[in-house]
Order: structure tokens, then C-alpha cells, then sequence
């Protein structure tokens, strides 16, 4: 019944002097083009440079929360995608991924965030993602633990409900992936720093690392907070991306108490329970860039006095475990993927901030078609780097965001 | 169960009952019992069933460490028994299992294990797919301990403490103590936590001593009464540490005892230095059934006797690996406990006195041997001792084993500090690689273990903290370093891991049922690191995190890779731990939620308003009157405003000075416009943009004198401007001052066709429309003298008068309105109101009808760029460059075709002839009654903008094909002249 198969290979895989494909970091996106690569391409010669651990970034550290109800018209389709992915993956991995549908709940506290909602809701609708707004009773039906009362500091409007979110388990993904594209022959190095990118006359020729350089046309760099320091340092290529620390936390585990995903932008808090009944919980990231994955007293603190507001009976909960992780912040709270500009044959994938592990399927897919044809998909077409430049930002937040210290 | 009631040692007042109900039984346990502890000595042994295989669970430590004796308490889940006070009438239940956790229905799930190796839920449940909607209804039923009900209102009271200190000493044991009281002579402010109710750690429950020294117990009671009389040492017991963050910053969660006003209290605190002295825990035995009911730590046991009086077995069976379990095991002999054998793992090094002692009491002594079995279901029932190679064994009937490898020093506060610990081969343990500045660590949590030694590494490290904040005394602590090093050091700890063999009931962690087997299953799929290995099996990520697992895991692991067992490392690597987590100890939310305060600013007038029927909203960090009325049409409140007049609290809005030689250029960098063409006495309307050219904030600005300039912000970007202007100004070495007035200046917009009159009847000055026009401001008095500086505006399309008054002035001069104005119809109005009447006159409200794509020339207000100015302002060059683009949003007047639609804010503009078809959303759209028509402003793509275009609004209430229709109209729909501003 239980085969003794592997899931990560046993030890790294012999290093290779050449590769169709060198992938930096060992993290979902990555993971998940490798596997595309492999199967829907029939490139394998892959290798996947990881400098720690696969999961050692932001896909082990997430709280693995998928939804396709962005804003705007360029995102929806390509998490809906990302959303529609999971079954299927799991079925093509045989893995199970745990795709935990059970519904996001965006809690809504103000006339202003009703009418914000209600563009989300009505783009998701009008493109095909089922998307509703409830009022408060409506809510409060569906979680029973909120706090209806009119006295706390943002009483409760009523919220936007997306039924098809849930929550996935993160490390499954990161094995499953990893099993797969192993299983079809990427070579998955652990341990194995990326140190530069070497290139000649415009176009790369390969990736330095400890033990030498790999030769190969094509590099994908995709490695969460680090991407836009390691695509400066190794090719001056600057980013507009603002890296700051995330944070999040579980409680102990309990019986089953919060049906769906709950989040709220005024309380700066999101929880939901995990299968294994912690119910875990995140927010806004620490206010300043920062490279560190270290937690912070008053952060959650901050958890612990928002949920306890909207969810009295959690305070009869207690916290367990904190962790922090990389966020890489983009200007418009939309991804960067873009290739062959400026460097022929390097490509990027990063800007996912908190909110890469949702897409990782779909991107990674798409990334996969873009690597093995050097034609840039239409779904991609818009996260290119040069709307900065252009100053046409994409709107998935309709806030002006700005991470510097100015703020 | 009779107590040993004249121990010295004893720490429960055998005079004095406490009373709890135990499933529907009531049962008395003493002041000073735990909640476990009185359990214990009622006889009760089964604490819970495990979280997988329902394994029943009893006490093993008395220090939290696992789920085993988490109970529900009063309706509180979760509680950790064996830390918590019994209080009277405590109401305590089982958990996880049903029935009863002594007969548990579901106790067959231990049979089961081999259907459910490391990580089975990755590979199984998921075929056929229809399968793991249901599967996964299942695992949130079996997962999770404890229920809280949604209902549930948690009692207690919760408060906050920020003490200040220059040292905070971690662990008030011996080490501790000494540190504080080294500390203290130096002259520094000493904060000393301890978890457990009374100081003297491992001392306070030990008779022995060593050589002519007086009794542990004594010695640490001594040190107690010295820490606790010292004026500069405070002393917080039953105060757990469960953060420690970068510079020194600490955080701590007292349990409030029966004296105290609070039941948990929330410590945060930032000492220069910091001294961890939280000493040693038992390493747990890993052998089959290690975590029967009947297994516990041999301090357990100890502890048990000398602290609660309470015998733990009436037949033990010790196997140990540390001279402390042999001082157990002699001493437990001692007081009655009669003890049938005891294993030591070490074939050395032993504690000779100890040796002697049990050979005294003859007691079989085995050493080389340890633990390999537990028999019994509920309980122990035999013990099956193995030498360590294997060669020969025995088996001894008994109901209590005390088990342990040896010690693990309880780092974890430590590794909090200090970042990731590395494998030290002497101790055997994981320790820093490095102290931060300022960070130092005593007692056996370097693996010290002789009294003297402890001790005098607690003076070592309060005098270098001491020295560290100053104090001239590193010649005492270099001699003390040096005494310290003369005296013999401790001995290696035991580094057993395991008998070999299937491990399928070897206990790593309890929390998660995770065996030996799984960890070596997780091995044998790839996963190469503890890191790893940990999240695949889940050991240390339940309640206890690696209380049980944390040191065993990464040994193992090893062990695992290495097929020769007295080598841990293979290939050159070394056991790596996994990374430590706060909180150390699992902390209720309410315990960090505090007092739960809510900060909020109210304006001056925030009474009178609420008087007057207002109801609230939080706009940023205030509270703004939204609705003057239940009608949330407000269409009296607009109505008033038309035909009389109305008068609006608008202090929230950002007031600023800013004066200086260079204040104009500043204003020049951040305003869009050019400032330098303010006219005296006249207003300029102003914005400023981001480098995307979108606009961040608007307001007016005035020149109140030479070099001396007051402007406005909006309400939510008052906090943030002071910094904008010193960030967009940092390289300019410009000297001005910034003066944030927001909090001390009210403001009132009186508006409306009788505002003049009203303003009339409180001043004597000329407002007059020939004396002050629109577009103009004047300081004057009201009656009485109250200074204001009036603004002629008209965000709301009326004449209206815009009076800044000083905080203080705001009540009386609202009042003087309010009464003058009662003869022309006088009410206030609130920002919905005002809402409704400045979309009539098309006025744009920032992040209602604009957006991160949208930049100043997309919202018509082009007008308010300079491009010529000497100094280039921020969003200048996207600007510039936006005037070539043609593709952007862009705000346009609406209106709908039918006038008993109002479709709701946010609803979506679609096309479904191109291939993006959302071109647009609605900002604001309301009925208005001035106009009798539904009017809005939306944003569009260019391409729809012109006037008599017609749009589809979608609301995404119904299907996508429901649509309204709409049309593009031009701005301002009401009073396009702007005659009645201008009045
Ligand atoms: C606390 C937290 C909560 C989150 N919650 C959610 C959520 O609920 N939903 C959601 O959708 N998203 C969430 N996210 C975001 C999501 O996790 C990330 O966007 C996503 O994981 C990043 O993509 P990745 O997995 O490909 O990169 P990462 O996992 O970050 O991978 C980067 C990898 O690159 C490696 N690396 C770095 N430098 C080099 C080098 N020179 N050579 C080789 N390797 C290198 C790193 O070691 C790392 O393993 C959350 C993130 C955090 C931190």
C-alpha cells in the first residue's frame, strides 16, 4: 500500500556541466516549472538550485491560502487558473495536496471597504469567479465566532465571500512538486548556491555555483524575497521591489471552529484553521524593508488584540509557535515575470510578496511555456517589468502602496 | 492518598484543602497543588488520550512539555495541568477522546499505526478525488485537541506591565539568583523571572548537598530571602519568559496568583543585559511504550515528593543516565518509595557516593543497562531492562518507571537571543555558537552539574552583565571565571539514543504521536534534515513544540544515517537542531491581547456631536460623525445644506505650518503646483503627487507671512506628511520648520445659502461678499474673542466659511453657532452628507474616485501642475510622460438613463465587445435630489470618456448579463457656474 518510494531524491543528484534550464531557488514557482517544464514540455534537463532546503523560503513559511478574487482583469484569470489547478495536480503528482476548500470570508468594516468589495466582486463575477457580498448577519452565520457588537473599533459591514479559496497544504505542494519533477529527471540540487550569472554579449551562457559553473541557455531566477537582490548583484538589473518581513502564527490545535478563511484589512488580520485544527493566523507585514525572518513582540501582540476583538472566544486559545518570512513587495501588489529583457535568456519571476503561493501552479506553468518557447504568454504579458518604467501600475490594490522610509 | 506531610521541602499546605470537580466527582487537592498534581494524588493516572492513536496519556513532567496532561479547565481547552494552580472549584474534564479518556472509544485507533506511517495523509485520501472532500471533513473532526466554544467569553482580567531594568535574569535558580545578587552589589536594577511559583530551581527540592555544605533546599531559601529583600532586584514569580527578540527586548506572562488583581499579566521589557540561568530538563527515554501512564522523568517523581508529598508508584524501576537520576532514585528509596532496580546507561563516570548509597540500600545498580520495554495497557506493569549492547536483559514488575537519558539544558530562551545552536560534542548538547552583545548564560544550562559550580557561574555572569552596563568590576568576574575553572568540570551527559529496532512504539514526540519509526520512514523518503523530517512527521509542532522531541529528534536523526551507533555524526555533519519559536510556552491570546485599549482620537466637538444623534466612523485613527440621523439617505442633512445652512465638524483634516527660509521650496518639491504664485490673502488649491504622478493627498495652502506658509492635508494623510516632505527633502540641506497643528486646531465648515448670516450674528468683522470674497481667508474674532482664520471654500457648492479654531476654543465657538444659527435652520451635517453634495458639484475625494492607476491629469485636475517650476516636483516626470498616453483610466461624470437606479458604489463599467471588458468602475453614485437625478463619478479607459457615451454598469449582485445603463455627462452637475460658492 505504501510504496517506499522516495519524495525528495536521497542526497543531490550528481551536478551536471550543462542544462536546457537552470532554475534559482527552490521554492514553489520554481518547483512548479520544473514540473511543467518536464511534463508539457518535455525539457528535463533541468536542474533546480536550492541553497538550503526546498521550502526553505516563503513556501514553507505561508499560510497557504489560495483564492482567485484579486481585483482587476489581468489577475483574475490567472489565479482562477492557479485555483482550478490543485485537483489536477494532485491527481498528476499523486500527491495529496490537501485542497481544503472551504471558502474565504473578507470581513468588511466600513461603507468605504463595501464599495472596494463590491468592484472585486463584481470583476470576479463578470469573469466567471463566484464571489458574494453578505451582511453582517449573513456573516456572522457563517462564523458564529465573530463579533457582531457596534462598539468594537470596526464594528462589522458584512463581508466579501469566495467560495471556491480555501487552503492547501503548503509543504505538500513543495514535496509533490518536487517528486514529480524528480520523477521526470530535474535534478533538484540542495545545499547548491547560485553565485552568478555569466553572460556574453547580452545572452547568458550559464550559473556559477560552489562546485563550478553550469552551462545552460536559460536561467530562471525565482527565488522569493531574494530574487531582486540576487538580479542586482548578479546583473545589475534593478527591481522596484521593497522587501519587508511577514509574520505568522498558530495557536494550539482545536476541534473544528472557523469554517472558512477570515480576513480583515481594518484589523490587519487573516485566520483560518488549519486540517490539523491550529488555527493559524498573519497580517501586514513588519512597516519597514528588512531582510530578516526574525519575529517581533509587538506583532503578535497586535494578532492577539485584533482577533481577540472580532473573535472573543479566542482568547480562551493560545498561541503557539510564531515564524516570519519574506515578502517582496512590488509598487502595485502585483508580480513581476518577465524575460530576455534585459539579458537574452534570463528570466524572473518575483513581486509575489505575501500572496505567491496561491499562483504558484499557474505561473509556474506559464513560466515553463515562456522558458521553452522564448515567447512570452499572452496571460503574462502585462506583469512585465516595464510598466514601471511607464508608470502604469496595475491596480490589484487600489491603495498607493510605498514601502520606502518615507512611510 | 496519604501525603508525606514534614518534608522541608514540601510546598502545599496539607492544612489548608482546595476542593475541584473531576468529571461530575469532587476531589480536594491542598494550596500549592497543580492542577495534575492534585489529580495525581486522587488517584487519577490517566490524563488524556494522544492525539493520533489515542494513546492514554498520564504525567511525565511537571514542566509542560507535552499535551499529556493538557485538560479542559472551566471551558478553557488546553490547559496545561502541570503548570496550572489549583484554584477552588476548578471544574476540570478529559478531552479528545470519547467517553472518558480512562475507557476511550477510540483507543483501537492505536492498533491501526501501521495504516498511518510518517506523512500518510500526503499519499492516501486523495484517490479517487471525489474521496477528499469527505476525507477532509473526517481529519478536522480526529485533528485538534480541545473545543472551545464559539460562545465562549473568556473571564479573567489581563494587564500589561513595561518595567525598565538594566539586567533581566532568566531562571530564578541558583545561577539566577547569584547573578542577580552579583548584579545588584554592582549597582544595577535586576528584574529576575521565574516560571514556577517560588525561586530555587533544581536546589529547591534536593536534600543533598555536596561534601559539608548545607542542604540544596537550604541553600537556595538562603539565596531566596537574600534576592527577595533586595530593594534593587524585583522578583516576578510564576512569570514564564516567552519571547526574547533582538536587542535584549524580553517578553514575559505572569499567572496571576489568589493575592493578585489580575489572572494573567503581560511583561515587556528591553534590559541592557540580559542573564539566562533556566538550567537543565531530562532528556526522555526513547524505548517501546516510553510514554505509558507509569512513565515519567525521574525529577518528576522526585519532584512529586518533595514539593507535592506525594509518592509517585508503590514500585519503581529507575533508568537513568545522569548522577541526578541516581540521587532520585536513593533518595525516593529514602522516603518509602520502594525502588527494585535502577539502569544507568553509563558503564562510567558515575557519582561514587551515589553508587555506594544504592548499594546501601540495596538496590541492584545496572550500569550499562537501560530501559527497552514497558509492559501494560493503561499503566506499567513490567519493565524490561536490556544492556546497551544488547547481550542480556530482565524483566521487573512494577507500576512506575523513571526514565530518562540524561539531561538537555533548557536553551531555548537562549537560542532565542543567540540564533541557531550548534552540536557541542564534550556536553552532548546544542548550544549558542555566539552571544550577541550584552547576553550571558550560568548555571546547568552549560552543563554544569556540581552546587558549587552552579553557583559561582551565576556570580560570573552577573558580574559581566554588570560590567557590560558599566560597572568596574571585570577583575571580580575574571576571579570568579578562574575559581570556576579550578573546580572539576561536570560530567560528559549520556548520548543514547535508542535499542535498536522497528521503533514502531517509540515515542519522539508525544504531542503528534510521532515514533521512531516515522522518523526513520521520513529518512528513507529523502528527507535529510531534522528541519525537514520535523514538518513531514509534525514531531514538535504540537502544544509542547520540542519540549519532548527537541533534543531526541536531531540525535536520531543520526543515528538514523549513521549505521554505527556510539558515532553521531556521518559525513562530516553533526545532529542540527531545529529552530526554537516564540512563544516558549503556549500563551492565551488574551493573556497578550492585554487590556485591550482602543486608541481612537475624538475631536473637540465629538460630544456635542454624538448629543446631537451622530453616529460614528473610524476614519484612520478618528472618529468622524458619519450620519446626522437613522435615514442613511441623509437626505434632510443634504437638503438643509441646500436651502439653509449646516455646519460640518472637519478637525480631522490636516493642518500644518511650515516657515523658514527655505519653506516655499519645500512646498515647491512636494506640491504639483506652483506655490510661489499664492497670492496674499487668497487660497490656492493644491495636490501632491507620488513619482507615478498619482495624486496622494489634496488640500489648500495659504502664505500667513514672509517665509511662513499654513496648509492642509487630508484626514488620513495628516500622520504621514511631516515625513513626506523631510523624505523628499533630505538631500537638499533646506532649513525650514514643520509644525503638525492638526490635533490643536477644530475646524467647522459653516455652509450654506444663511451662512453669512449666521457668521454675522457671532462677529463683528466685515464677511461680506465685497469684503471677503470666495477664494480668500481673513483671521478675525468671534464674540467673545475667539480667534479664528476663516477660509472662503466650497467643497460643498454653497457659500460657505471654513473656520480653523484653536482645540481648545472648539465647544464654545460650536455652541455660539449653533445658537446664532437656530433662527435660519442651523443643523449639523455629517461626511455622508457632505459626500452626497460635493459629488453634485463634481469634487473628487481621494481614494473614493481615485486609485493607484490613476494620476493627477486622470482626474481632470491638471490645472494643478506647474510644469515650468524651478523645482521639479515629485511626479513631475510621470506626468510629463502621461500626457502621451492614451490608454489610462479617467474620470468622467455619470448618469443613469433610469433615475430610480442607483446602482451601489464600486459597481463595475463593462464592454463586452473588446477584449478586456472591464473598462471602468463607479467611485461615488448617488440620487440627488437638488439635481432629481442619479448622478456619479466613475473611471474609465480613455477610449469611453466622451460625453454622451453610453456604459453598461454591472452591480455583481445578480448575473453578469443584468446590466443598467448609464451615460457620460459632463461635470459639475450641479451649479456649473458656481454662482452659489461665489455668493
Ligand atoms: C508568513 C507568510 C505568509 C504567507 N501567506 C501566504 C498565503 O496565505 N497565501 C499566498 O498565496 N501566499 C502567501 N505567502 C507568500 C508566498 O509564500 C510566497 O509568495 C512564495 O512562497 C514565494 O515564492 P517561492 O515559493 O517560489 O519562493 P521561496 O519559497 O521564497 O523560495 C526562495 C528560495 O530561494 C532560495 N535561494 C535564495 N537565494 C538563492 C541562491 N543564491 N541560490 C539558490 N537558492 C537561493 C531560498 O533559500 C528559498 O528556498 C506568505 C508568505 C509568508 C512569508
Amino acid at each position: 500500500m505504501f510504496g517506499a518510494k522516495h519524495i525528495l531524491p536521497k542526497g543531490n543528484p550528481p551536478l551536471e556541466s550543462a542544462y536546457d534550464a537552470v532554475l534559482i531557488g527552490g521554492g514553489l514557482h520554481n518547483l512548479a516549472t520544473a514540473w511543467f517544464l518536464a511534463k508539457e514540455h518535455n525539457m528535463n534537463r533541468v536542474a533546480v538550485l536550492e541553497k538550503n532546503y526546498i521550502g526553505y523560503g516563503g513556501a514553507g513559511r505561508n499560510t497557504a491560502i489560495v483564492r482567485a478574487n484579486q481585483r482587476t482583469q489581468k489577475n483574475i484569470p490567472l489565479y482562477k487558473e492557479a485555483l482550478d489547478l490543485w485537483p489536477v495536480l494532485t491527481r498528476e503528482l499523486d500527491f495529496n495536496l490537501m485542497f481544503y476548500n472551504c471558502g474565504n470570508l473578507n470581513l468588511l468594516h466600513s461603507e468605504a471597504a463595501v464599495k472596494a468589495a463590491r468592484t472585486n466582486i463584481a470583476t470576479a463575477k463578470f469573469l466567471g469567479v463566484e464571489s458574494h457580498l453578505l451582511d453582517a448577519a449573513e456573516t456572522a452565520k457563517r462564523v458564529p465566532a465573530l463579533n457582531l457588537s457596534q462598539k468594537i473599533t470596526h464594528p462589522i459591514h458584512g463581508a466579501m465571500y469566495h467560495p471556491p479559496g480555501g487552503i492547501v497544504r503548503h509543504d505538500a505542494v513543495v514535496w509533490g512538486l518536487a517528486k514529480g519533477a524528480a520523477e521526470k529527471g530535474v535534478h533538484i540540487h540542495q545545499q547548491t548556491e547560485a553565485l552568478g550569472i555569466a553572460t556574453k554579449n547580452g545572452r547568458v551562457t550559464g550559473v556559477k555555483t560552489p562546485a563550478g559553473t553550469i552551462y545552460t541557455p536559460r536561467v530562471l531566477v525565482s527565488a522569493g524575497g531574494y530574487t531582486a537582490g540576487l538580479l542586482y548583484h548578479m546583473l545589475k538589473i534593478k527591481m522596484p521591489i521593497s522587501v519587508l518581513t511577514i509574520q505568522a502564527m498558530v495557536t494550539q490545535p482545536l476541534k473544528p471552529l472557523l469554517d472558512h478563511v477570515v480576513s480583515s484589512g481594518a484589523y490587519h488580520v487573516y485566520a483560518n484553521q488549519t486540517l490539523k485544527g491550529e488555527i493559524a493566523t498573519g497580517a501586514h507585514m513588519d512597516p519597514w524593508p528588512n531582510y530578516t525572518t526574525q519575529t517581533t513582540a509587538g506583532y503578535i501582540k497586535h494578532q492577539a488584540e485584533a482577533l481577540v476583538e472580532l473573535m472573543p472566544c479566542l482568547a480562551g486559545v493560545k498561541f503557539m509557535r510564531s515564524w516570519a518570512g519574506l515578502a517582496d513587495m512590488t509598487p502595485d501588489m502585483a508580480p513581476i515575470m518577465d524575460g530576455n529583457d534585459p539579458v537574452e535568456g534570463v528570466y524572473m519571476n518575483c513581486g509575489w510578496g505575501y500572496f505567491g503561493f496561491k499562483s504558484c501552479s499557474a505561473t509556474g506553468r506559464y513560466m515553463a511555456r515562456f522558458l521553452a518557447t522564448g515567447k512570452c504568454p499572452d496571460r503574462l504579458k502585462p506583469f512585465a517589468l516595464a510598466r514601471f518604467k511607464n508608470h502604469r501600475l496595475m491596480g490589484e490594490t487600489a491603495a498607493l502602496v510605498n514601502y520606502t522610509p518615507d512611510n | 492518598m496519604k501525603r508525606l506531610t514534614s518534608l522541608p521541602t514540601l510546598r502545599v499546605d496539607v492544612g489548608r484543602p482546595v476542593p475541584f470537580v473531576y468529571k461530575n466527582q469532587t476531589g480536594r487537592g491542598f494550596k500549592g497543588d497543580t492542577i495534575a498534581t492534585a489529580l495525581y494524588a486522587a488517584g487519577v493516572r490517566i490524563f488524556s488520550r494522544s492525539l493520533k492513536y489515542h494513546r492514554p496519556r498520564g504525567l511525565f513532567s511537571l514542566d509542560g512539555e507535552s499535551s499529556n496532561t493538557m485538560m479542559t479547565v472551566n471551558g478553557v481547552p488546553n490547559v496545561r495541568t502541570e503548570t496550572t494552580l489549583l484554584a477552588e472549584g476548578a471544574m476540570i474534564r478529559d478531552q479528545n477522546a470519547i467517553f472518558t479518556a480512562r475507557n476511550d472509544l477510540l483507543g483501537f485507533m492505536d492498533r491501526l499505526d501501521r495504516f498511518m506511517p510518517a506523512g500518510f495523509y500526503y499519499e492516501t485520501m486523495h484517490k479517487p478525488a471525489s474521496l477528499w472532500p469527505v476525507a477532509a471533513k473526517m481529519v478536522r473532526k480526529a485533528a485538534g485537541l480541545g473545543r472551545i466554544a464559539p460562545d465562549f467569553r473568556f473571564s479573567g482580567a489581563c494587564d500589561e506591565m513595561y518595567p525598565a531594568a538594566d539586567l533581566c535574569v532568566i531562571g530564578g535558580g541558583p545561577a539566577g539568583m547569584e547573578a542577580a545578587l552579583a548584579a545588584a552589589d554592582q549597582g544595577l536594577r535586576v528584574i529576575l523571572l521565574e516560571a514556577r511559583p517560588w525561586l530555587g530551581g533544581s536546589f529547591d527540592y534536593r536534600e543533598r548537598g555536596s561534601g559539608e555544605d548545607a542542604p540544596l533546599y537550604r541553600q537556595a531559601a538562603d539565596l531566596a530571602s537574600r534576592v527577595s529583600t533586595r530593594a534593587a532586584i524585583r522578583v516576578f514569580t510564576r512569570t514564564a519568559m516567552v519571547g526574547g527578540y533582538s536587542d535584549n527586548l524580553v517578553t514575559a506572562v505572569t499567572e496571576g496568583g489568589p493575592d493578585d488583581p489580575f489572572d494573567y499579566r503581560y511583561l515587556e521589557m528591553r534590559p541592557r543585559a540580559v542573564v539566562v540561568a533556566t538550567g537543565s530538563r531530562e532528556r526522555p527515554l526513547i524505548f517501546e511504550n516510553n510514554e505509558r501512564p507509569g512513565v515519567m522523568l525521574p525529577d518528576c517523581a522526585l519532584r512529586l515528593a518533595r514539593t507535592y508529598g506525594i509518592l509517585a508508584g508503590r514500585e519503581a524501576v529507575f533508568s537513568v543516565g545522569h548522577d541526578l537520576g541516581l540521587e532520585a532514585a536513593l533518595d525516593l528509596s529514602e522516603l518509602g518509595l520502594p525502588v527494585r532496580a535502577v539502569a544507568d546507561v553509563r558503564t562510567k563516570g558515575h557519582d561514587p557516593a551515589l553508587v555506594r548509597g544504592l548499594a546501601d540500600r540495596r538496590i541492584p545498580f545496572y550500569p550499562g543497562w537501560a530501559a527497552a520495554a514497558v509492559e501494560g495497557k493503561k499503566g506499567v506493569k513490567s519493565v524490561r531492562l536490556a544492556s546497551c549492547d544488547g547481550g542480556q536483559y530482565r524483566i521487573l514488575t512494577c507500576d512506575l518507571l523513571a526514565a530518562a537519558a540524561g539531561h538537555t539544558p533548557a536553551v531555548e530562551p537562549l537560542s532565542l537571543f543567540c540564533g541557531p545552536l550548534a552540536y557541542d560534542g564534550q556536553t552532548g548538547y546544542f548550544l549558542p555558537r555566539t552571544y550577541p552583545a550584552g547576553v550571558f548564560a550560568a548555571g546547568r544550562i552549560y552543563g554544569l552539574e556540581a552546587p558549587q559550580n552552579i553557583r559561582i557561574s551565576g556570580r560570573v555572569a552577573g558580574l559581566d552583565a554588570a560590567a557590560f552596563c558599566g560597572a568596574d568590576c571585570r577583575g571580580a568576574a575574571d576571579a570568579h571565571r578562574n575559581e570556576l575553572a579550578a573546580l572539576p568540570m561536570g560530567r560528559p551527559a549520556s548520548k543514547w539514543v535508542a535499542f535498536p529496532g522497528p521503533w514502531r512504539k517509540h515515542f519522539v514526540d508525544f504531542d503528534e504521536d510521532v515514533t521512531g519509526k516515522h522518523i526513520r520512514q521520513a529518512v528513507g523518503r529523502g528527507f535529510g534534515v531534522p528541519e525537514l523530517i520535523k514538518r513531514f512527521t509534525a514531531a514538535g509542532t504540537g502544544p509542547g513544540q520540542g519540549g519532548i522531541s527537541g533534543h531526541n529528534l536531531p540525535l536520531l536523526v543520526a543515528a538514523i544515517k549513521n549505521p554505527s551507533r556510539d558515532r553521531t555524526d556521518i559525513h562530516g555533519t553533526v545532529p542540527a537542531p531545529t529552530t526554537v519559536r516564540p512563544p516558549l510556552r503556549p500563551v492565551f491570546l488574551a493573556a497578550y491581547a492585554g487590556s485591550g485599549r482602543e486608541m481612537v482620537k475624538r475631536t473637540p466637538v465629538h460630544d456635542a456631536q454624538a448629543w446631537e444623534g451622530a453616529v460614528f466612523r473610524r476614519v484612520g485613527v478618528w472618529h468622524r460623525a458619519r450620519y446626522f440621523s437613522a435615514d442613511l439617505d441623509v437626505s434632510e442633512e443634504v437638503d438643509n445644506v441646500r436651502t439653509n445652512v449646516g455646519m460640518l465638524d472637519a478637525s480631522t483634516l490636516g493642518c500644518f505650518r511650515i516657515f523658514g527660509p527655505d519653506a516655499l521650496s519645500a512646498l515647491q518639491r512636494v506640491y504639483a503646483g506652483d506655490m510661489s504664485k499664492i497670492k496674499d490673502g487668497r487660497v490656492k488649491y493644491a495636490a501632491m503627487c507620488n513619482h507615478d504622478g498619482c495624486v496622494i493627498d489634496d488640500g489648500v495652502v495659504i502664505r500667513i507671512g514672509e517665509n511662513d506658509y499654513m496648509f492642509t492635508t487630508s484626514t488620513g494623510r495628516a500622520g504621514e506628511t511631516v515625513e513626506w516632505i523631510r523624505y523628499h527633502t533630505r538631500f537638499d540641506n533646506w532649513d525650514f520648520h514643520l509644525v503638525n497643528q492638526t490635533d490643536g486646531t477644530g475646524v467647522i465648515n459653516l455652509a450654506g445659502p444663511r451662512a453669512r448670516d449666521v457668521l454675522e450674528r457671532v462677529t463683528d468683522a466685515d464677511v461680506s461678499n465685497q469684503a471677503f470674497s470666495f477664494g480668500c481667508w481673513k483671521d478675525f474674532s468671534l464674540s467673545g474673542g475667539i480667534p479664528v482664520r476663516c477660509l472662503r471654500l466650497g467643497f460643498v457648492g454653497e457659500l460657505s466659511f471654513e473656520l480653523n479654531i484653536p482645540a481648545s476654543y472648539m465647544q464654545a465657538a460650536w455652541d455660539m453657532l449653533r445658537k446664532a444659527g437656530s433662527g435660519f435652520g442651523l443643523r449639523p451635517f455629517g461626511v455622508e452628507a457632505q459626500n452626497i453634495l460635493r459629488l453634485e458639484k463634481g469634487h473628487v475625494i481621494l481614494g473614493q474616485e481615485s486609485e493607484q492607476r490613476t494620476n493627477l491629469l486622470d482626474l481632470n485636475m491638471g490645472f494643478l501642475f506647474s510644469r515650468d517650476k524651478d523645482i521639479r516636483p515629485v511626479g513631475a516626470d510621470a506626468l510629463l510622460q502621461a500626457e502621451k498616453d492614451a490608454g489610462r483610466l479617467t474620470l468622467v461624470g455619470i448618469r443613469m438613463t433610469d433615475s430610480s437606479c442607483v446602482p451601489p458604489d464600486g459597481s463595475i463599467l463593462v464592454d463586452d465587445q473588446v477584449v478586456d471588458p472591464v473598462i471602468g468602475y463607479v467611485g461615488t453614485i448617488r440620487k440627488s435630489r437638488a439635481l432629481d437625478a442619479v448622478v456619479g463619478m466613475a473611471l474609465v479607459e480613455r477610449a469611453w470618456t466622451a460625453e454622451g457615451t453610453r456604459l453598461a454598469v454591472y452591480d455583481g449582485g445578480g448575473e453578469p448579463s443584468e446590466r443598467h445603463d448609464a451615460t457620460v455627462v459632463r461635470m459639475p452637475f450641479y451649479d456649473p457656474e458656481g454662482i452659489r460658492m461665489r455668493m
